[in-house]
Parts: structure tokens; sequence; C-alpha cells
């Protein structure tokens, strides 16, 4: 029984290596086109649906990474039953306008999901994101039973050999990671890179094994979002990842793009620094994933452009 | 009168409270909205119990009706009769004509009389577990929770697999076998009886229909037979299913009949009929064996037992047999206290269906011997939504108190406790914090640890509220490092604090 495990492992792995070889291989080339503009935009002072437009244009428009008859995932952050105004989610104008993005782009379906932490038809819903995205054209994925993941193996990772990811991202052709900007209890921070929380199944591994390692092993999963634009409309800079009230939310109204998780995840801390101190060494997954060669903290030797609406 | 337009008359009632009370414990029907809960608070045994809180309009009225027309509720609202009349016409399906044939039958007092006294005197001495075991409301709430929607669910999770774009999977997420035992070997009982003699259970193991006839032998109309117009064709004892009209003393034994209407709407010639009870007393005089008081002694008893039970509820009278093992088990949210619930729930599981995080589920030992199918929380796999009120607001006997969702927020129904050693933070010297992102009121904050690079879980048990978010999601095994004890008396949480902060305004991107 244990070999024929293995060997069924085996095969598995190495068909799964192959075909996510190949997606690579497609991003790669994409990704040569897209070089020419910017690796990183920052935009500030707008409503997010503004923001949004101003900055995918800087980012070279949203056909650069999602290309006619594609499978698309929207992956933001519906982690709680918590309304827009409490910044525990993912904005869902945002949401509803990347959603809508896409199909201009000739998506052939947009999914957005999430695996939530409270009961999943009230994240859903009281979110805003399953009114906005539905809105716009997009399915909602199921997240909230095993059966919805498959289990694929990790090489890169260093504690996160395999894990259970949602089969909407194992089976979509691009995917765009929308998290919101909070600080969190226990990661420090949760932004772009703690996002990929949501479209695994078992959380509770990666708490007890080195969490900061397990997120940036996560990270590792060949399949990258084509983009990152981490949502800070509204940001929420104490007793989070869940908050308890209002007051734990500031309303710096700003959106970042960036392809490269690493990058996109440094702004967002040096952002959030200036609302309260935060050291992008405290946020140690991100300095792990530059070690792991995921992406780059040294921002300033980007392309950066920074937009300022009104 | 015309009486066959009156009993399809109390056919069409009884079938919308069946399909009515059914619904509220299917999942589909009861996540948007709780109009069908609203069926459950027209039952007797629970309008009895909430007497004090809202359930005394229903009360008065089944009482009542009762006193006018003898015990209406078991076939018109009962959901157990309407489903045992259900489950004697399909048995009739498969029985010869002859077989399907119902005769007179002796009624079985000495039975009746004493599960009903046994009944009242536990529920007079604040247990409620005898009537929880036998009224036939909370058993029918078993059976739909246990049965019918398990069954809803596994259809709904076939349909899932064939539209899993459409449906979404419901997770199955715990199976009490104890529970579902009881409500299967119930039901089984149940259409046994039905099939081979109709109203059996109703008048043999029934405390609530025992209790009823009591009162409708005062009743002031009641089912009488016309000497004169009768001709003993017998048509009306082979169509009563109570089996409680005797054509050789042509009497019928209101106490057993449930006003079903069958016998009158058979009869060709019109000699069964309700009349004024004075004037049946004429009609039958001749016959009459027994001394006429003996009808209200009984009424009598009745009356002193539901006035006994009411001031037993009233002055909130302890348990008298409460067993007092260490109670390990929590109870939902507006619950009060342990003893509350002992007194108060039948067991119906309309908490236990309603609840959207299915952490509601029926005990086992967690209460003692005295609490077992009572509902009880359990965090392994999901916690108490602290955005919900749910379950209080289904509750129709009063055992969960109705909440808003305001008060709920701060209902300590559990207290959490920590155990630094098995923590990981502790054990592994690695970042956690699952707990602390889990709790919605901040009573677990992340304070720095060791040499401060780490943080650790700082508990402040006066915010805590019990709802088992922590404990759900720690990772720590084979034990928890977060666990809730149940409060046996429930508490009010101090209200979180609400932490203001400065609003920062920023005109740099900060890179």
């Amino acid at each position: 029984m244990e070999r024929r495990n293995f060997i069924k492992t085996a095969i598995l792995g190495g068909i799964a290596g192959a075909v996510q070889l190949k997606n690579n291989d497609l991003f790669a080339g994409e990704k040569m086109s897209v070089s020419a503009s910017n690796d990183l935009v920052a935009v500030m002072g707008g409503e997010p649906a503004e923001m949004y437009k101003k900055g995918i244009a800087a980012m070279g428009g949203i056909s650069k990474y999602v290309k006619k008859g594609q499978k698309v995932v929207v992956k933001p952050n519906i982690g709680w039953d918590k309304r827009p105004e409490f910044a525990a989610n993912t904005n869902p104008e945002l949401i509803g306008e990347i959603v809508k993005d896409c199909f201009a782009a000739g998506a052939a379906e947009v999914i957005v999901f999430d695996h939530t932490c409270d009961e999943w038809q009230s994240c859903y819903k009281n979110s805003g994101i399953e009114a906005a995205a539905k809105a716009a054209g997009a399915k909602l994925g199921f997240a909230h039973d095993e059966k919805y993941y498959k289990s694929v193996p990790l090489p890169m990772g260093v504690r996160l050999k395999e894990v259970k990811i949602h089969e909407s991202i194992i089976d979509c052709d691009v995917w765009i990671n929308v998290p919101v900007l909070k600080n969190h209890g226990g990661a420090r921070m949760t932004i772009a890179m703690k996002n990929y929380m949501g479209i695994v199944w078992d959380r509770r591994f990666w708490h007890s094994n080195d969490l900061q390692q397990c997120i940036a092993d996560c990270a590792t999963y060949p399949k990258m979002p084509v983009l990152n634009i981490v949502d800070a409309y509204r940001i929420m800079t104490q007793n989070g990842p869940k908050g308890k009230s209002i007051e734990d939310v500031q309303n710096p109204k700003a959106l970042f793009f960036s392809a490269d998780i690493v990058a996109v995840d440094t702004a967002a801390v040096r952002f959030f620094n200036q609302f309260r101190e935060m050291k992008l060494e405290e946020v140690s997954h991100i300095g792990i994933a530059e070690k792991m060669k995921l992406g780059t903290t040294d921002i300033d030797k980007l392309k950066v452009e920074r937009i300022k609406i009104g | 009168m015309n009486y066959k337009i009156l009993k399809w008359v109390r056919v069409a009632v009884s079938l919308i409270f069946i399909i009515g009370i059914t619904s509220a414990f299917i999942f589909f029907v009861n996540r948007e909205s709780n109009f069908f809960s609203q069926f459950l608070k027209i039952q007797f045994v629970p309008s009895l119990l909430g007497i004090f809180s809202g359930g005394a309009a229903v009360f008065v009225i089944l009482i009542v009706l009762t006193l006018l027309f003898g015990r209406v509720y078991c076939s018109t609202l009962c959901p157990l009769g309407t489903f045992q009349d259900t489950s004697t016409r399909v048995s009739n399906l498969f029985k010869s004509k002859k077989n399907r044939r119902f005769s007179y039958d002796k009624p079985k007092n000495w039975i009746r009389y004493t599960i009903l006294s046994v009944t009242a005197i536990f529920f007079i001495g604040g247990v409620t577990a005898p009537i929880a075991w036998l009224d036939p409301y909370s058993n029918w709430g078993r059976v739909s929770n246990e049965i019918i929607s398990r069954t809803e669910q596994l259809i709904h999770n076939a349909l899932a697999n064939i539209f899993p774009e459409a449906i979404f999977f419901r997770s199955y997420a715990h199976f009490a076998v104890g529970s579902f035992i009881f409500a299967l070997l119930f039901i089984a009982a149940v259409i046994i009886f039905s099939s081979l003699r109709g109203r059996l259970y109703c008048n043999t193991v029934c405390p609530v229909g025992t209790l009823l006839g009591l009162f409708s032998k005062i009743s002031l109309y009641k089912p009488a037979i016309d000497h004169s117009k009768c001709n003993k064709c017998r048509l009306c004892v082979l169509n009563c299913k109570s089996q409680c009209i005797d054509l050789d003393s042509e009497s019928v034994d209101e106490s057993r009949c449930v006003s079903c209407l069958n016998c009158m709407q058979v009869c060709k010639r019109g000699a069964i009929s309700y009349q004024i009870s004075w004037r049946k007393r004429v009609v039958e005089q001749s016959d009459r064996k027994e001394p006429v008081s003996n009808e209200r002694r009984k009424a009598l008893i009745a009356m002193g037992l539901v006035g006994t039970a009411l001031a037993a509820k009233a002055i909130n009278f302890k348990p008298l047999l409460s067993s007092k093992p260490k109670i390990t088990g929590i109870a939902p949210p507006g619950a009060v206290s342990i003893d509350h619930l002992k007194r108060n729930c039948t067991a119906c599981y309309a908490c236990v269906s309603a609840c959207p995080n299915n952490i509601i589920q029926p005990a086992t030992t967690e209460y003692g011997l005295d609490g077992v199918l009572l509902p009880v929380l359990s965090f392994k796999h999901h916690f108490c939504g602290y955005e919900c009120n749910m379950c209080t607001t289904v509750c129709p006997n009063d055992a969960l108190k109705p909440m808003s969702v305001e008060d709920k927020q701060l209902s300590q129904i559990g207290e959490a406790q920590f155990f630094l050693e098995k923590c990981i933070v502790y054990t592994d010297g690695t970042d956690c914090g699952a707990c602390d992102e889990h709790c919605p009121t901040k009573a677990i904050t992340m304070v720095p640890y060791g040499d401060g690079s780490l943080y650790i879980p700082s508990l402040n048990v006066d915010l805590c509220i019990g709802c088992g978010g922590c404990e759900y999601i720690c990772p720590a095994v084979p034990e928890k490092s977060m666990v809730i004890y149940a409060k046996t008396i429930h508490g009010v949480a101090l209200k979180p604090t609400e932490d203001k902060q400065e609003k920062v305004k920023v005109d740099n991107f900060g890179f």
C-alpha cells in the first residue's frame, strides 16, 4: 500500500510539475512584454474604482494580464462577517471594478472566492463582495469544504511541502490577488502573500509549523498571481485581522499594484508604517520570501509610478 | 353543520402545520428568515413552557379550544398526529379492505395515567426529561432534524455533485449517533403503532394527549350518538382511528377522541355529531354506567396538574432530581443557565437545525443524565458567530431566551482558559496568533514575548464570551492551548473597549 501510494504521488506530482512548468513558460513570456512599463504602481486619493482605473492603466492595462477567453480568478480577502467600513475584507467596489475590467479584456469567466474564517455565506454577503462581484458578472466560488481543494506539491517549500489549494486556482488560466491591508496579531501584517491563506484548506498546519515560513512557502506555488492589487482604501491599523470597531480603521484611500508579490508587500508595509510603526523585518515572511527569490524588497530600484488624485 | 367540509378544513390546516413545522428544520427554508419557526410556537408543550414569555396566548387558546371541542390540537395542530394519520393511510394501501377497519378498544387507563403522572411529577419538580422524550412536537422536531433534514442534505449534496457551480456542498459537520437512533426508534415505533392501531401512541403514551383528554371530558361540545338515527352500521367505528366509539353502549370516549371528524363525515344518517354536552348527557343518560361527577373529577385533576405545573414554573423551582456531575457542556446563548435549560428545553432541535455554523448538537453526558439530548455547543468544526443570534430567535420554549445581537455579543456562555505550555509560540518559538485572529472581543491580545521578536496570547476573561473561535482554530495538538469551559450560569462580559486612535492624514506613500 505504502509503495503504491508513493508511486501514485510521484506520478501525479510529475504530471502536475510538467503542467505547471508549461504554465510558467507562458507567464515568463507575458512578463517580458509587461516589463516595458512600471514594476510597481501606487495610487492615492480617489475612490476605489477611479484609483483602480488609473493604476491599471499605469501598469499597462488589464489586457497585459488577462487574455481573451481565459478563465480568471479574482481572489479578495473575505475572511470575516464584517461590513466594508470595518476594513476587515477587501473593498467590494474595487472587486466589482476588477471583475468588470477582466471581462472587458475578454475573460471567458471570472470566479471570486475566499476560504473564509467566519461562516462563509455571511462573509460573502455582508462584505458586499457577493453583490458587487455578481453585478459585474463574476461567479462566486464555494470554498467552505475540503472537497473544493486539491493537494499540490510545493517542491520549493521549506516547511510546507504539500498544500491543498482551491480547485478554481488550480483550474484557472490566471489569477489576480486582491488583499486588503491590515495589521495582524500573528503574522504582524496581512497583505498579498498572507492572502494565500484563503486559497488553502488547512491553515492550522501553517500556524503550527512556523507561520512566517509557511506563508513564504505557499507563495512558491508555481502558478503565481499575474497581478497583486493591495486595497488600502480603508486599512485596519489595530486589532487586526478581524477588528473590533470602526475605530480600528484608517481611511488613506490608496491602492498598490505589482506583479512582484514581495515588492507589493514591501510597499504596503512602508505605507502602513506611516500610520503605525511597522518595521519590514518584523513582517518576516517578506524577508524569507525575498531569500527564496520570490521577489524583491528593494523597491527603490524598481520602476515605480506614484499617482495622486485630487 | 356540514362535517364533510369541516373535516377537509381540518385536514388542510393539519397539512399546513406539519409542513410549516417541518420546514423550520430544513436548512434551506430557515436560512434566510425564521418565518417557519413561528409555527413551532403554536404547539402545546412549547406554549406551556414559554407561558411567562409570550406563550400564554397560544396556551390559553389551546386550552379553550379543548374545552370547546375536545382534542382539536391532536388532529389539527400536532405534527406527530398528522404524521400518524398519514402513516395509517399509507399502511392501508398494503392492507386488505377488511384489515383496514378499526374496531372499538378499551382505554389503557392505567398506562396512560401513570405516564402522565410521572411526567407531570418530574415536570413540576423541574425536570423536563420525560416530557422531552414523550412530547409529540419535540419528537417530531428530532425526527425532522435527524431524519428528514439529513435526507434533504443528502439530496442537496447529490445535486451539488451534479451542478457543482450552482449548488454548494453542505459539509457533514457532526453526527450524533445516539440522538439519531433515538429519533429513528421513536418514529419506527410510531409508524408501527399507527399502521396497526391508529392513534394508539396518542391515547396510551402521549402525555399531552392524555392531559388534553382529561380536559375534553368537560368540553362544551362533544361527539354524541343519536339513538333515534343510528342503525348500528358501524361505519363510524370502522373509521375511528382512536378506537373510541363503543356502539354497544352507544358512547364515545371523548378523552381519547381526537376530534378528527371522520365518524361524522362517514355517517350516512347524521347519527353522530357534535352536541352541547348537557344535551348529550340527556341523550345518553339511560346508558350511563359511571356517575356524572367522575368526569368532572378527572378534569379537575387535569386542571390541578396544569395549575401546579404553572405555579412551580412561576416560583422557579430548582430541579429536585438533578444529578450533579461536573458540567462540561456549554449551553447555547440565551439559555440563561444550565438549570434554566434543563427546566425548559424539550430537545426539539429547532436551534440545532437553525445554527448556521452547525455547532449546536445533542448532548450525551455533557450536562449529566438529566440533560441527555439537550442542545450543547461543540467547537470542533466551527465556533459561535459573533454577528449571529439565530438560535435564540427560533426557540419556541423560551429555553433559549430571545436575545438581540448586541446582547448576545456580551453574553458569556463559557470562558476561555489559556494553557501556556501547549501554545505554539511557547513550544515552537514561532509566530502563531490564530486565537487572537479569531477573537471578536479582543479578550485575547498578542503581547511581546521572549527576546521581543515574538508575540504570545494574553487573555482577559472579563471580555471573553466563550464563542469558541480560539479553541476551534488553535493548532496545538493533541491538546489545545485555548479551551472554553462552560459557565453553568451565563454571565455578562465587559463591553469591548473602543481603542480610539488618531486619524492620520498622509501625503506620501512612505517609499
